[in-house]
């Protein structure tokens, strides 16, 4: 998968090709507004990560062209300001999904799969991680053969840590996924960390092996190696 | 006409009065001179009358027919023909029987024809070849023997004319003079009543930010300038109010943001000069991400508040059913609840309804239910009131913790503002979640207060007027 970063400041283009490779995308960093169009408009990419404030062209101008142009190349704007009127420019000009700086790492992984699998169905069958097994059609949970009984939200707090199986999940994404609360103003942090510890109570401390781990400072993730 | 508009106040009024006594003054002094010369003119025509009698008494016929005037007292003489009358006698035929001599063959008139009713005059004026204005009146006298002669009559208007003329001057010289002496003391009175302007207008030029508690010196508080000065002094103090919120805002603010900066700063310090394994790193990332974390929602919280002073958020209005709304709340907020075996009671009205934005008033009911539970001590129970009066439709919030101390709470929906600094921040929080409801809950045109509840606590009380009311303010700190 070719990813085309553009992205003017050094720390931030950075540290996200940098993930992004770690993850297994092909990156082309381009750190002006000029650059990634020239990019955009000369090679294939598979997706284009475009900050909104470029030097010279900004995000939004080169977005508008490329639309013009007959590009169909799925684009993520990130956006430093959280203004309503950026988010409805941005989606007008063409823009697939949007990002608010500052933004989780976890979650421009998330966004980015979720704009490459577009059109493609979620899995639907059982998920099967190291002896837990999930069902989401009969909403059922069972552990090494034995049933654990799970709240709703706990049930769909699971799920979710299952789709996202292996990666790390922020509170952000949980809030806005599983809790459906868009702003980030309301204080559910508490919450969320309350629902996995009981979550975890249910599902992971009678056994041998912990699938929920905490991740410091960033979040959530279900794995059977726990890094 | 526009640099009079610009001149200033004193000089303008100046003007529109003195413009508008001198048009009163004329139009006093026309009406006046008019009634005069009607009045001059009404006596002169009264003497002529009585001076054609005495001459027509006078009048008579001799043997020969001819006309004799048996007195002639009171005919103008030559060196004065301004006293005394003119006098021409003709007969019914047109013959001039008498005229006087001053007239000097000067006619009063045209030679009388057809019948001598047809000659009759009243009192007119008329203008002699020489010049000389005369007033005359013409009538038919029967002299004793049956006969009809035209009696003429006329004496000067000159002395008439020069009195009237002598009252116009008088008028004419004392009108302009009276009008400028008004003036004079007009813009005198003026200078000496907008004098408090000038010394209020250079004391105001002289407050700036940092000198807002400066007020202007207000001599009458009840005369126009006093209460544009008073204006001006409440102005003043809701500035100088504003300002201090401001700048006490700035410095929380900043207060705010340093502490997960330091944290940040410290960690990653201590931490590099610490031999550590991967873990050891880790966590130490682990825990700068965590300050992190915190310094977004702050200034996502920030944001939301400068947007909503900006006035720059619309209320999407629909329908909401306050105890489905605290039941929502509830649901949310339930398992932070339950960790301190606390439970969270709603009693209440289950029909009222208000118009208003959902999620922006769910955001003040959470933010109260939020900050019950965290002060509510274990075992505490969190009781949900929805009732209401005629106007307002409420939602009150009771806990059982400390309870507000009645000093902290009119600030405590300042921004910020923290009843016991070194506790809440440990509790984490952004310190903004009261200001946020407070907005939340004005913007639909409501109140939000806190009280002291029955036992150790406080009752939050949200009022809402359920007729929608048109303010759209953005009111966030008044």
């Amino acid at each position: 998968m070719r990813i085309l970063l553009v992205e003017d400041e050094t720390k931030v283009g950075n540290a996200v090709s940098e993930g992004l490779r770690a993850e297994g995308y092909e990156i082309t960093w381009a750190q002006s507004g000029e650059e990634g169009f020239f990019h955009a408009s000369s090679q294939g990419f598979d997706l284009i990560v475009l900050d909104v404030m470029l030097p010279g062209r900004d995000g939004i101008e080169v977005l508008h062209t490329l639309r013009k142009q007959g590009s169909r190349t799925p684009v993520l704007l990130l956006t430093a300001k959280d203004a309503i009127e950026d988010r409805v420019l941005g989606l007008d000009a063409g823009a697939d999904d949007y990002l608010v700086k500052p933004f989780a790492f976890a979650e421009l992984s998330a966004r980015l799969r979720a704009l490459l699998r577009r059109n493609k169905p979620e899995p639907a069958g059982v998920f099967a991680i190291a002896g837990l097994e999930i069902d989401p059609i009969r909403r059922t949970v069972t552990r090494e053969d034995q049933r654990i009984d799970l709240t709703a939200r706990e049930f769909e707090l699971l799920e979710y840590l299952a789709r996202n199986h292996g990666r790390v999940v922020s509170r952000e994404m949980l809030a806005r996924d599983v809790w459906k609360e868009g702003g980030r103003v309301t204080p559910l942090d508490n919450v969320i960390d309350v629902h996995v510890a009981r979550l975890r109570r249910k599902m992971d401390d009678p056994f041998e092996t912990k699938l929920l781990h905490t991740v410091r400072g960033v979040g959530f993730t279900l794995s059977e190696d726990g890094s | 006409m526009s640099g009079l508009l610009r001149a200033n106040l004193r000089t303008r009024l100046t003007v529109l009065y003195a413009s508008l006594l001198g048009a009163a003054l004329l139009l006093y002094a026309g009406g006046v001179s008019v009634f005069f010369l009607h009045n001059l003119q009404e006596q002169l025509d009264l003497s002529l009358h009585r001076d054609v009698e005495t001459v027509e008494g006078a009048l008579s016929a001799d043997r020969n027919g001819e006309l004799q005037i048996s007195s002639r007292e009171g005919e103008a003489d030559e060196d004065d023909l301004d006293r005394g009358y003119l006098l021409e006698v003709w007969s019914a035929d047109g013959k001039l029987l008498y005229r006087s001599e001053q007239l000097r063959d000067q006619p009063l008139g045209a030679v009388p024809t057809g019948s001598p009713d047809s000659n009759r005059q009243h009192a007119h004026s008329l203008r002699l070849p020489s010049g000389m204005r005369l007033r005359s009146i013409s009538r038919v006298h029967h002299l004793p023997d049956g006969k009809a002669v035209i009696v003429r009559l006329a004496v000067s208007q000159e002395p008439l004319w020069h009195e009237f003329w002598e009252m116009v001057t008088v008028l004419g010289i004392g009108l302009p003079v009276t009008v400028i002496l008004v003036a004079l003391t007009g813009y005198l009175v003026a200078a000496r009543a907008l004098k408090p302007v000038d010394s209020m207008a250079q004391r105001a030029a002289r407050i700036t930010a940092e000198q807002l508690n400066e007020r202007l010196h207000i001599e009458n508080p009840d005369d126009e300038l006093g209460q544009l000065g008073s204006a001006f002094n409440a102005t003043l103090a809701r500035l100088e109010r504003s300002f201090d919120q401001l700048r006490r805002f700035t410095a929380d603010a900043s207060h705010e943001l340093r502490t997960p900066l330091t944290a940040i700063q410290s960690v990653g310090e201590v931490s590099l000069q610490m031999p550590g394994d991967v873990s050891y790193y880790r966590d130490t990332i682990g825990s700068m991400l965590e300050e992190t974390n915190r310094l977004t929602q702050l200034v996502d919280s920030l944001l939301t508040m400068a947007r909503a002073d900006a006035g720059r958020i619309q209320l999407h209005r629909v329908e909401v059913n306050l105890f489905d709304l605290a039941d929502e709340t509830v649901g949310l907020l339930e398992v932070l609840a339950e960790e301190k075996h606390q439970s969270i009671l709603i009693d209440g009205n289950r029909s009222i309804s208000v118009t208003a934005d959902r999620t922006i008033l769910r955001q003040a009911l959470v933010n109260l239910v939020h900050n019950a539970v965290k002060y509510s001590p274990t075992n505490g129970d969190i009781r949900i009131r929805i009732r209401e009066t005629e106007r307002d439709a409420i939602v009150e919030v009771q806990d059982y913790g400390p309870g507000i101390p009645p000093e902290h709470r009119a600030r405590i929906f300042e921004r910020f503002y923290r009843v016991d600094k070194a506790r809440t921040r440990a509790e984490g929080g952004t310190g903004l979640g009261l200001s946020i409801a407070q907005w939340a809950v004005s913007i639909h045109g409501g109140r939000i207060a806190v009280e002291c509840g029955p036992k150790p606590g406080s009752v939050f009380r949200i009022s809402l007027p359920k007729t929608v009311s048109t303010v759209t303010t953005t009111a966030g700190h008044d």
